[in-house]
């Protein structure tokens, strides 16, 4: 469903991603994870087509974010880190909107509203205006205009953040059944919550300095009683030297 | 294509929940009515003081359109530079603020869809100040007999003027974050453009160059006369042609670069 291929982001000399490449197929959930500043929020931004990569490719849905970029878009669903609202809409209004950007076919639209609406259990502020809701439900509202449209790919910028427990198992199990229902849906989801990695994904993908450095089953990684947190804190203690950085260093220094 | 009516229709739905856009119209509106309540008092005085003098041939030569209807129409071409600005600061910087150009830009639009919508939506809003505009020499009409044709013209060149400025409106929008900034940015860059004719006729009192005559046609104002004059010529339209299509694909480059950068 996802296929990173060598995806590189450069501004300049910074090096933000350097050749990430990874696989997520229908019925996944992926953690994305890695301390701030390792280039989740690029890797994402990159496979949905928010910015292209500097080098790489990736394929969405089997579409080339390149060459098939519409269709590619078409087949995403992203919540960003801030959800994506206009806080002077009502959230009726918003999904609508959405649906209709997101090239939903007219006599589709109603029905579509109605079940994102009704699986992020929305129903009491439909009429509400997006900038009176609480965080959390601003949230629900995100992730709502995120699945809509019924993208096969979901791509989620910690969508856990600032909520209360509560409303973090409810979102967590939302997740969970989108991507085992059919099993047609794959989840990218960062976070920096292992506990929430180990609620509701099956793979970890560790990202430290724009570098992929573990890829592995949760089970195989928590396998013989390790805990998520050391494989964390041993992954990213090193230092990982970008060959760009390396050469930018070696000029400095000439 | 077909996407651009609903960027254009949510874009102008959120300007009429805004204060901003009711704002503007009651100003503007105010505005005009002052001006238009100054020409028609200032109209009857010189009647009357020429009818005291007996100049005849003063009197044959005044009319509304030339005394009243074109005087009042530049006045309110000069307030658009203020009103338009405040209109358009929005339109991309307050996509970037809210985190939306994120929803936007990862959806199927294209940079295009996204561009044309907005202005699509600004435009939508000069004609409706044009509309509220025509509305005063139309009251005119009820009590004397200006020119049809003339009237139109000025009020052509009007809502020309709005659409090239809410062009450039857009432009400085889509280069910012900040709408006081998509603001100023505006307005200086209409200041620029309105006073351009006064700095050509300046540099012509020694002899016209063609830098001159540059300016002179970079300017708005020598535009918009001719046509507030009644004279509709293709050289004035597409110069407020020339200058809303540059204005777009300068924005649609400034939305497309937060892809390439």
């Amino acid at each position: 469903m996802i296929e990173a291929r060598g995806l590189s982001k450069r501004y300049g000399d910074f090096v933000a991603v350097e050749d990430v490449s990874f696989q997520v197929g229908g019925g996944e959930v992926v953690g994305f994870l890695g301390p701030n500043g390792a280039g989740k929020t690029t890797t994402m931004r990159m496979l949905t087509g928010f910015m292209p990569p500097t080098d790489g490719t990736a394929l969405i849905a089997h579409h080339d974010i390149f060459a098939e970029a519409q269709a590619a878009r078409r087949s995403v669903g992203y919540l960003p880190e801030t959800p994506p609202l206009y806080p002077e809409m009502d959230v009726d209004g918003y999904l609508r909107y959405v649906v209709t950007i997101q090239d939903v076919p007219r006599s589709q639209r109603r029905a579509a509203v109605d079940r994102a609406v009704e699986r992020c259990g929305l129903g009491e502020v439909r009429r509400r205006l997006i900038g009176a809701l609480s965080k959390g439900y601003r949230q629900r509202v995100g992730l709502a205009g995120a699945i809509v449209h019924g993208p096969p790919v979901l791509i989620l910028d910690e969508p856990t953040v600032g909520l209360d427990p509560i409303q973090i198992q409810e979102i967590r199990a939302l997740i969970k059944e989108l991507a085992t229902t059919g099993r047609d849906h794959a989840v990218i989801l960062s976070t920096h919550i292992l506990a929430e990695v180990e609620a509701i994904c099956g793979r970890v993908i560790l990202i430290h300095q724009g570098q992929k450095v573990e890829d592995a089953p949760l089970a195989e990684l928590t396998a013989g009683g390790r805990k998520l947190e050391e494989i964390f804190a041993h992954a990213t203690a090193r230092d990982v030297v970008a060959p760009g950085e390396a050469t930018a260093r070696a000029e400095g220094s000439a | 294509m077909k996407r651009i009516p609903t960027v254009a229709a949510r874009e102008l739905s959120s300007l009429f929940v805004s204060p901003v856009a009711y704002v503007v119209l009651t100003l503007y509106a105010l505005l005009a009515g002052f001006f238009f309540l100054l020409g028609v008092v200032s109209f009857v005085e010189t009647l009357r003081q020429a009818q005291a003098f007996q100049a005849f041939d003063f009197l044959q030569q005044m009319n509304l359109n030339d005394t009243l209807i074109t005087p009042f129409f530049g006045s309110m071409s000069v307030v658009l530079i203020f009103v338009i600005p405040g209109i358009t600061m929005g339109l991309f910087s307050s996509e970037k603020a809210n985190g939306t150009d994120e929803l936007l830009l990862t959806s199927p639009l294209t940079v295009w869809d996204i561009v044309l919508g907005k202005y699509l939506a600004a435009a939508a809003f000069v004609l409706i100040l044009g509309a509220l505009l025509g509305f005063f020499p139309a009251m005119l009409f009820r009590y004397g007999d200006p020119e049809l044709a003339k009237t139109l013209a000025g009020l052509l060149g009007i809502v020309l003027t709005g659409l090239a400025y809410a062009a450039v409106g857009c432009f400085a929008s889509s280069v910012t974050r900040s709408q006081i900034i998509a603001f100023i940015l505006a307005f200086v860059i209409l200041l620029l453009l309105l006073i351009m004719g006064a700095v050509a006729e300046l540099g012509a009192m020694g002899n016209a160059g063609w830098l001159e005559g540059f300016l002179g046609y970079l300017s708005v104002g020598e535009h918009f006369e001719n046509l507030a004059a009644g004279l509709v010529d293709t050289a004035d339209l597409s110069y407020f042609f020339v200058v809303i299509a540059v204005s777009l694909l300068l924005s649609k480059a400034a939305v497309e670069s937060v892809r390439w950068r």
